[in-house]
């Protein structure tokens, strides 16, 4: 009761003040469309997703994009590979193809898994960031069940993510002519998130790779030690492997493509890829008929909006048709309530 | 002190608590306390020295009686976390949320990091723990300053009084308290410096009450002349137990020479009271600290669970089911997904750490718990903290209300309970109580009947009128406000310590501006009920003419023999009925500048007689010689202890030459009697002169400002103020005597003997007083009159005089009714002339009954009912209680807006109907039911009767199996049929008993069944116990929404039982508010309160509750589709901290401030459009069905933000947890559209909180992926929202999904807004129409209606749909088709009865009644009454009005009656006459209607196949 402390002269009534809020009276903007309203609006969602959706097309259409799956056209492979202990063999295999148009502007290389779970819970938590990160290569805390080898000696990098890593090695040939073959120049790197190379992933530091890989073993199933990834190119060795680096990144779907090499837009390649004919020579090691998977290597280029793919274009295409669908048929319901019942200007309400 | 003699000494404390726990047991129910300062006993001998004492107060200090120290805190510091975690686990929520946490540090189960899941967890633990701190904190300072306010303690070691803190004082103590100082503890009034030994105190602070209460010093001790010595003080005090019973206290106190004298509640003072009008007093603390009253009062906040919230509950345990369906999907998904490749030892299977995989079964366990962890959002922690946070801010909002504030009593509406706002916009049945509640409960006094003849006061009628127009034209010029200052929680200890009273000084004259004029009504406002409304009354010539004339005949004859005898008896009735009204109440004079100091050397030694001796010293020596030996042995017996010797004891001889000086004064009467053994004999002369100085202040008192009576009841002021007007002032009351003012006779004072007060079993209250002109003992009394005219002195018809008698008490009893039918509260004075043997002999058994120990009321009671027999009857009073302002409008507009309205009074039956006719709560075109019934089996039959009849008026839509016993020839008597279609429903009206067997476990539900069918309800005559059961009753069986409203204790216990209790800060003091949810100052806030915060309130509550359900299904449902394309492996594509975010960060403010402000339909066309009311009744915002269309809303939803993005990335290089921050976009902007198409009115505050959502969602991404580049397994989300947020596919799909998912919403809410809106939308659509600037046409609106009106609401059609066709073929009222054409050619006969109109129609309905055979003829002419096929009826009877009264209470008839049916059209035209059978009516009162009782209906009724019982059959 504090207002009985106050004497009458100065009590202040206990009149609650009068301000917007306080009454709830703040000046609000009802969302109440009217009829034309919500029509025009429903109209216009309609004419922009239209829009947009044929924009998307066309743009996806403009891009290019090849496909080769090559579980079954490796087969021999496949069956060598299925077999754990021939893990050393080496195997290849060539996958001929025709390009019938030309690939302009940058291509990019990809392969393709299917049916590989990236994305299991168990899967996605088995790694070691910081000793991707170089800081303590015998960190493998977090990488169980790859964290160690048999005999205790820590895994570099550990983890099952890093074991499974894809191994193939995938060589684009151009056939100039009959004879002449070249090898399409393709580029390993700037094909990883520029932080994910020069930050998130860091080599022990030391004068040389392999001593700071001292006291580490390779994944199991590898067949290199990590600092033999790349022997040509000091940069792209070790966990700075552009390739390892990809796979760390894990696809959200069993479905996934990972770049695997761009064009380097030289010679012959300055416009894209010529059309012609071409062949994959596969060094055939990554198994997945073990799972039932699949992998195919994929050209393609790039638009602004993305790859070939034509859902999103079709999506906005479908969502357009079917919002002028109810626009008209709230229009003919309205018309229709419109001579029955109401004023002219009847609302439709929300 | 409590303490046994033997332990207080002892040093040894462990010892002691164990001993003290065994001594209570073994001790019972009784504490002994002794004074501080005196050496315990078995002590004494030992030396008592000063360091003696102050041991023994550390001892004190440390014994387990309560100290004062007040300690509310909950906490130590040392026990908050462990108590605090306590408590809050006691929430199933927390439970839960604290295992799922718990869970994740499973590490095979493992989802998340487990730290991470406890953050949300400990986050809602820890904001809860701080507020829990910071409420004890204030608490403890709130403690802290009660504790150290001062107050004087008489000190051993100094032998004075000295200042100490509250927190100081012990039991035993004595405490010295001065004026307006608030009293510390429950202190025993030992000394007052009032010589009668009296203290004013003002209980404002428990119970609201203002007017001064008496508290008087414990007997024995007023007699001290000199100040009070505590250090003499040696007795010892027995007393209760502490309880909380505020108006109990009984003990004795022992004096050392083993009297006991008993000690009363008027004996103690309550702590948190404040001193008024007393100078300094002295008592010792009985209680203290905890143990006082006051605060075994102050139970701490109500907690109810509102309606919506345990519907909530019950989904939330469909969310429950629906994870846990989820989950073992999940589970078994992954079980099979392992038994697939489980051969296949494929290169991303992650094999434990052996090297061996799982078996799908132990794997299916796993990712189960997994998916638990994972999908618990969907149990929304955060919908708990949401909640609070709404209501909160809803409360905040409703005490804002400016509409809801009252100007008059300066109070707005206060929320006491915080969490069932939204139950006010779900309320089915109102339960309101009337006096105080309805109406004013500013009595004014209206008319009177003295001696059988009638004054109407029409100069006094036409004043009130004046009132009614100065009211309605300018409300604030007019200072009513007569009700009590403002007060708060009282009786919480944070109150007392401000209590300052205003203290005002000016008189509140109407001055010419508003400011002043509210200024003056505030300042009279610590007066209760004494507005100038109630206290200017303009006196009826005639009866002023003849008080006058009285007031000088006994001016003249005062000092003949005997002064009364000389008046004629109407003169006499009409004096003793003015000396009956000015003196039989508890009215306190005070005049409120000044303390009361009266110097008045006149009667020291005088009190209400206390004893037998008291009684003989004062009466013997003359009158009572032959018959006082037999009184004396009778005290000799008399087990009462305080004989003489406790006289004599106490008396030394100057007071005993006090009394005997007193003895001799009484009055001339005495003198003239013969007795004159007095020093000097009474005469009219010295009294006169004595009571000339406080004549002379008074008068100057007068021109400065009037006497204040302080009155407890407004009945009381009124009639106090009454007498006035006919210039018989109550001058002065003191507790032993009462002076009156006469013009001419001058100041009477009255020897009050005893006073019996009021309560509501006997219903009235008596005076025992001594006539100062004829020095008899008369009994004033005034009560209800059905208990007064039951006790009153039966007249023998012989003599002239009885027949005389007689007929002024029928006269009286015909102006009651007639009062009654105006709506005027009655009360009938009576008096009884007792001689000096007779109340010896009561006195006797009165005193026995005061000082018994053990059931003191009881025997109260009883000594009570013994003095109050045999009266004669003055006259009885009208007094009237004004409707509150807008009390018709409201129940109107809450009709309208669906609700059912039961009126639940004290009052007569008469009384309650006229005030509910002035209410509209009764129509006067509308069916009346009465049910009165004096047994059990009448009112089975009656409620039979009455559900036939409502049957056949109103759908018969239960078919009920008792029927076919009754239903043959029974056929609604006397009920006039209304058409089905235009008057559905009628009235019930009960009275307290019938009430009392309604409820009874076989009626009940027949009873409930009749007054489900009602319109309204009045119940009469109910009790409080009553009233709750009919709200339990209401609430259990009917599983309706109810409301209790009341203003009074006696309508406690009903506000406790309602779903929702509101108290009306009225004037009848603050025990209702104290028990209320709600307390509003007026009857009329509550239309606002409900039909405008309430709906609002459960509209936006009930849609914010879906839209969490609908926010975490859908959120969880994108977790969910993500197990699909993961084998079911519980990894989330979200990252964790989003995850954990998301509900409490990004998504919450803007729900909140929706919830919050969100109107779905402004207010003013909640009020002019009531019925909108109805969407909350029905939950037609949040029912099952919505629920789970939201919920397949939130499913769709999801699906579309799922499979879209999946979709647009499928076939892409993206990563998982890339693709999780775009869908944890997607979802938030979904959430955004869809709480946008939710909300009806955006505010700048909702658009700042979506703009603030966003932009927060966004900057924590992008700082978060910023910061750290390894910091967050498992997602490691490194500058992934900067690579999005360059992606146009990222904006592409957001905008895309957003606009995807909510399409279908949008669109079918349009289509169903134009095709079947609901009333709620056409309100909306209404409110688009009508301009802002709302102030014309507001009455069209009021009367037109909605656009769509014509389509009912959904409820309506089915009840339309349902009563339609069945009338047509029901089977119940099969009586009533087979009589039907038995009625026709009567029907047909007599046209001209139902075209004439209605009193006529009464009039040969009665005639016909009272001229009928014992045959057939009566069910015809029933049947003819409520014969459907009469067509002629349904446009011409403006008003039907049925009644169904049978009365059996009659010792001669005992049947069934059926009285007039009537309709109060013209009020004069009928008048519900109840059959008092044993008063004969007065014939040529052509007013009423004669109601000859019908004996034979009795016989015909059995003939008819009316099984009464037996009882009834068996007394014709």
């Amino acid at each position: 009761m504090p207002q009985m402390k106050r004497t009458p002269q100065d009590c202040p009534s206990r009149l609650p003040e009068n301000t917007a809020v306080k009454q709830q009276q703040l000046p609000a903007c009802r969302l109440q469309l009217s009829a034309t309203g919500i029509l025009s609006g429903f109209f216009a969602t309609g004419v922009f997703c239209l829009g947009m959706g044929v924009i998307l097309i066309l743009s996806a259409k403009s891009s290019m994009e090849i496909e080769i799956n090559y579980t079954k056209i490796c087969a021999s492979c496949a069956k060598l590979r299925e077999n754990a202990r021939n893990f050393d063999k080496e195997c290849t295999c060539s996958i001929p193809f025709h390009l019938t148009q030309t690939m302009r502007g940058n291509v990019y290389m990809y392969y393709k898994l299917y049916g590989f779970y990236q994305n299991l819970h168990g899967y996605l938590l088995s790694r070691s960031n910081s000793q991707l990160l170089g800081t303590d290569v015998k960190d493998v805390e977090t990488c169980a069940p790859f964290s160690k080898s048999h005999d205790g000696t820590p895994i570099a990098p550990c983890g099952a993510i890093a074991n499974s890593l894809f191994n193939d090695t995938i060589i684009l040939s151009y056939k100039l002519n009959s004879s002449v073959h070249i090898q399409v120049p393709m580029l390993r790197s700037g094909i990883t998130w520029w932080t994910d190379k020069y930050i998130k992933f860091r080599n022990p530091s030391s004068s040389n790779l392999s001593s700071a890989f001292a006291g580490t073993t390779k994944p199991p199933s590898w067949p290199k030690p990590v600092y033999e990834l790349d022997e040509n190119d000091p940069g792209n060795n070790g966990f700075l492997n552009d390739d390892f680096i990809v796979w760390m990144r894990t696809a959200a779907f069993p479905t996934f493509k990972k770049l695997y090499r761009r064009l380097s837009r030289t010679q012959h390649f300055i416009e894209g890829l010529p059309a012609g004919n071409y062949s994959f020579n596969v060094s055939y090691n990554f198994p997945v008929t073990r799972f039932q998977g699949e992998k195919s290597v994929v050209l393609s280029t790039l638009t602004w909006s993305g790859g070939h793919s034509l859902f999103l274009g079709l999506a906005y295409t479908v969502t357009g048709a079917m919002t002028w669908l109810a626009a008209f048929s709230m229009m003919a319901v309205h018309l229709k309530l419109k001579g029955k019942r109401f004023s002219p200007d009847d609302k439709v309400k929300l | 002190m409590e303490r046994e003699p033997a332990a207080a000494e002892e040093p040894a404390p462990p010892g002691r608590r164990w001993r003290w726990r065994r001594r209570r047991r073994r001790e019972g129910r009784k504490r002994t306390v002794r004074s501080n300062l005196m050496p315990p006993p078995g002590a004494e001998d030992t030396a008592a020295g000063a360091a003696k004492g102050a041991r023994r107060r550390q001892c004190g200090g440390a014994q387990h009686l309560a100290d004062n120290r007040l300690k509310t805190t909950k906490y130590t510091l040392l026990s908050f976390l462990p108590k605090n975690l306590f408590e809050q686990f006691h929430r199933v929520a927390n439970v839960y949320f604290v295992f799922i946490a718990m869970l994740n540090f499973v590490p095979a189960v493992n989802a998340f990091q487990p730290g991470l899941t406890l953050a949300p967890v400990l986050f809602i633990l820890a904001v809860t723990a701080f507020k829990d701190l910071w409420e004890d904190y204030s608490r403890h300072r709130s403690d802290h300053e009660i504790n150290h306010l001062g107050c004087l303690v008489f000190s051993r070691e100094k032998k004075q009084y000295v200042n100490r803190f509250w927190k100081e004082i012990h039991v035993g103590d004595f405490v010295r308290l001065r004026c307006n100082e608030i009293i510390p503890a429950d202190i025993l009034l030992l000394s007052s410096s009032d010589p009668d030994g009296l203290c004013h105190i003002e209980t404002a602070n428990l119970d609201g009450e203002t007017n001064l209460k008496r508290r008087q010093v414990v007997r024995g001790f007023s007699e001290h002349v000199s100040e009070f010595n505590p250090l003499t003080f040696t007795s010892v005090i027995e007393c209760e137990k502490p309880n909380n019973d505020l108006t109990r206290f009984r003990g004795c106190i022992i004096h050392d020479n083993g009297k006991k004298a008993g000690l009363y509640k008027e004996n103690l003072l309550l702590r948190g009271c404040t001193i008024r009008n007393t100078e300094a007093v002295v008592g010792i603390v009985i209680y203290a600290g905890h143990e006082t009253k006051a605060l075994l009062n102050n139970s701490g906040p109500r907690y109810k669970r509102s309606q919506l919230e345990r519907q909530m509950n019950c989904d939330v345990l469909w969310c429950v089911l629906l994870l846990v369906f989820m989950s073992l999907f999940s589970a078994i998904g992954h079980g099979l997904w392992v038994w697939r490749y489980k051969e296949k030892k494929s290169l991303f299977d992650v094999p434990e750490s052996d090297g061996s995989s799982l078996s799908p079964v132990t794997a299916a366990v796993y990712s189960f718990l997994t998916m638990i962890i994972v999908l618990q959002v969907l149990i929304p922690i955060s919908l708990y903290v949401s909640i609070e946070i709404v209501k909160v801010c809803q409360v905040y909002f409703i005490n804002q209300d400016v509409e809801l504030y009252d100007e008059e009593t300066d109070s707005q509406l206060q929320c006491r309970a915080l969490n069932i706002t939204e139950d006010l916009g779900q309320i089915q049945y109102i339960f309101s109580d009337k006096t105080g509640t309805l109406t004013e409960n500013k009595m004014v006094f209206r008319r009177c009947t003295v001696s059988g003849i009638e004054y109407s006061h029409d100069a006094n009628a036409r004043r009130l009128a004046k009132y009614q127009e100065a009211d309605s034209e300018e409300e604030e010029m007019v200072p009513r406000g007569s009700s009590l200052p403002q007060r708060g929680s009282i009786g919480s200890h944070q109150s007392v310590h401000i209590m300052h009273r205003i203290q005002s000084t000016k008189t509140h004259r109407r001055t010419g501006s508003r400011a002043e004029a509210k200024r003056a009504s505030m300042l009279s406002k610590h007066t209760a009920f004494s507005s100038p409304m109630e206290k200017d009354i303009a006196p009826d010539p005639k009866l002023f003419e003849k008080v006058s004339e009285c007031d000088r005949c006994l001016a003249v004859a005062r000092h003949q023999e005997h002064p009364l005898a000389h008046l004629s008896p109407e003169l006499s009735d009409v004096f003793d009925f003015f000396i009956a009204l000015t003196i039989c109440n508890t009215v306190v004079v005070t005049s409120p500048d000044q303390p009361r100091q009266k110097v008045r050397g006149r009667f020291e030694l005088k009190s209400p007689v206390k004893t037998i001796e008291d009684f003989l010293r004062r009466f013997t020596p003359s009158r009572l010689t032959s018959g006082s030996s037999s009184i004396g042995s009778l005290a000799t017996k008399s087990t009462h202890k305080s004989g003489s010797s406790f006289l004599s004891t106490l008396s030394n001889n100057s007071t005993l030459l006090r009394l005997e000086e007193r003895l001799g004064q009484p009055t001339p009467a005495i003198t003239s009697n013969g007795y004159s053994s007095g020093a000097e004999g009474w005469s009219p002369e010295p009294a006169a002169r004595e009571q000339e100085p406080e004549r002379e202040l008074e008068q100057a008192q007068e021109q400065e400002q009037e006497l204040r009576y302080e009155a407890e009841s407004p009945d009381e002021a009124a009639l106090v103020y009454a007498a006035r007007a006919y210039n018989c002032a109550l001058a002065d009351r003191l507790h032993d005597q009462v002076s009156v003012e006469l013009p001419h006779l001058g100041r009477l004072t009255f020897e009050l003997l005893h006073t019996l007060g009021f309560d509501s079993i006997r219903k009235r209250m008596s005076v025992v007083i001594r006539h100062p002109l004829t020095d008899e003992i008369y009994v004033y009394t005034k009560g209800a009159d059905s208990v007064i005219m039951d006790l009153l002195l039966p007249c023998s018809s012989d003599d002239a005089r009885g027949r005389h008698q007689k007929k002024i008490q029928s006269m009286t009893q015909n102006y009651l009714n007639l009062y009654a039918v105006e709506g005027l509260r009655t009360l009938c004075i009576a008096k009884r002339v007792l001689s000096k043997e007779e109340y010896a002999c009561w006195l006797q058994s009165h005193l026995e009954a005061e000082s018994s120990l053990d059931n003191r009321e009881e025997l109260l009671f009883q000594s009570a009912i013994r003095l109050e027999t045999n009266l004669h009857l003055l006259g009885a009073t009208g007094i009237e209680d004004r409707l509150q302002d807008g009390v018709p409008e409201t129940i109107t507009k809450l009709r309208q807006a669906g609700l059912q309205i039961w009126v639940l009074t004290g009052d007569k039956q008469e009384t309650a109907i006229n005030i509910a006719y002035a209410c509209k709560l009764l129509d006067h075109d509308e069916d009346i039911i009465t049910l009165n019934a004096e047994s059990r089996e009448a009112c089975a039959a009656l409620l039979d009767q009455c559900l036939h009849y409502v049957r056949s008026t109103s759908p018969c839509s239960t078919p009920e199996k008792t029927m076919d016993n009754m239903s043959v020839g029974f056929s609604p008597l006397g009920a006039p049929s209304t058409s089905t279609t235009s008057d559905p429903s009628p009235s019930l009206v009960i009275d307290g008993r019938s009430l009392a067997y309604a409820l009874e476990k076989n009626l009940e539900d027949k009873f409930l069944f009749l007054a489900k069918q009602c319109r309204s309800v009045l119940c009469c005559r109910s009790t409080p116990l009553q009233k709750s059961m009919v709200v339990k009753l209401v609430r259990s069986k009917l599983k309706a929404m109810t409301l209790a409203i009341g203003d009074g204790a006696n309508d406690v216990s009903m506000i406790q039982v309602a779903d929702v209790g509101v108290g009306i800060s009225g004037q009848e003091g603050m025990q209702a508010v104290m028990a209320s949810d709600f307390a509003v100052p007026r009857f009329r806030y509550l239309q606002r309160l409900l039909i405008v915060h309430g709906h609002w309130c459960y509209s936006r509550l009930a849609n914010m509750v879906l839209y969490f359900f609908y926010k975490n299904t859908m959120f969880v449902g994108l977790l969910f589709w993500f197990q699909f394309y993961c084998g079911f492996s519980a990894s989330t594509m979200i990252d964790q901290w989003y995850l954990i975010l998301f509900n409490l960060l990004f998504s919450s403010l803007p729900q909140l401030v929706t919830g919050v402000l969100d109107k779905d339909v402004p207010a003013y066309v909640l009020l002019t459009e009531p019925q909108l009311y109805r969407s909350g009744q029905h939950m037609e915002e949040y029912r099952p069905r919505t629920f789970w269309l939201n919920m397949a809303d939130a499913a769709f939803q999801s699906l579309v933000c799922f499979f879209v993005p999946y979709l647009a990335y499928y076939d892409s290089d993206t990563d998982v947890f890339t693709w999780g921050t775009l869908i944890t976009a997607i979802a938030l902007f979904t959430f955004l559209l869809h709480l946008g198409i939710e909300t009806k009115t955006w505010t700048w505050l909702n658009w700042t909180a979506c703009g603030l959502s966003i932009l927060l969602f966004f900057t924590v991404a992008l700082i978060y992926n910023a910061s750290c580049a390894t910091c967050y397994p498992p997602s490691n989300p490194y500058w992934t929202m900067q690579i999005l947020m360059g992606d146009p596919m990222f904006y592409l799909t957001c905008l895309l999904t957003s606009v995807t998912a909510l399409l279908p919403r949008l669109f079918f809410k349009a289509l169903q807004g134009s095709l079947f809106p609901t009333q709620l939308q056409l309100g909306r659509q209404f409110t688009k129409k009508s301009p802002k600037k709302f102030n014309a046409p507001k009455e069209t609106f009021a009367q037109g209606h909605l656009p769509g009106e014509m389509r009912t609401e959904p409820a309506e059609q089915k009840s339309v749909s349902t009563s339609g066709p069945l009338s047509q073929d029901c089977t119940l009222p099969v009586s009533w088709h087979t009589q039907q054409p038995s009625c026709s050619p009567e029907a047909s006969g007599e046209p001209s009865t139902v075209d004439m109109g209605v009193p006529l129609r009464e009039d040969t309905l009665l005639a016909g009644l009272s001229s009928q055979t014992p045959g057939s003829s009566m069910p015809e002419e029933a049947v003819l009454e409520g014969c459907p096929g009469d067509s002629k009826r349904k446009p011409t009877s403006t008003s039907r009005t049925t009644l169904l009264s049978s009365i059996f209470n009659l010792p001669t008839f005992s049947s069934l009656n059926w009285i007039s049916s009537l309709s109060l059209v013209s009020r004069l035209g009928s008048v519900l006459q109840f059959s008092r059978g044993s008063l004969q009516m007065d014939k040529q009162d052509s007013e009423f209607l004669p109601s000859a009782p019908q004996p034979e209906q009795d016989l015909k009724r059995a003939d008819h196949g009316l099984l009464l019982g037996a009882s009834s059959r068996d007394c014709s």
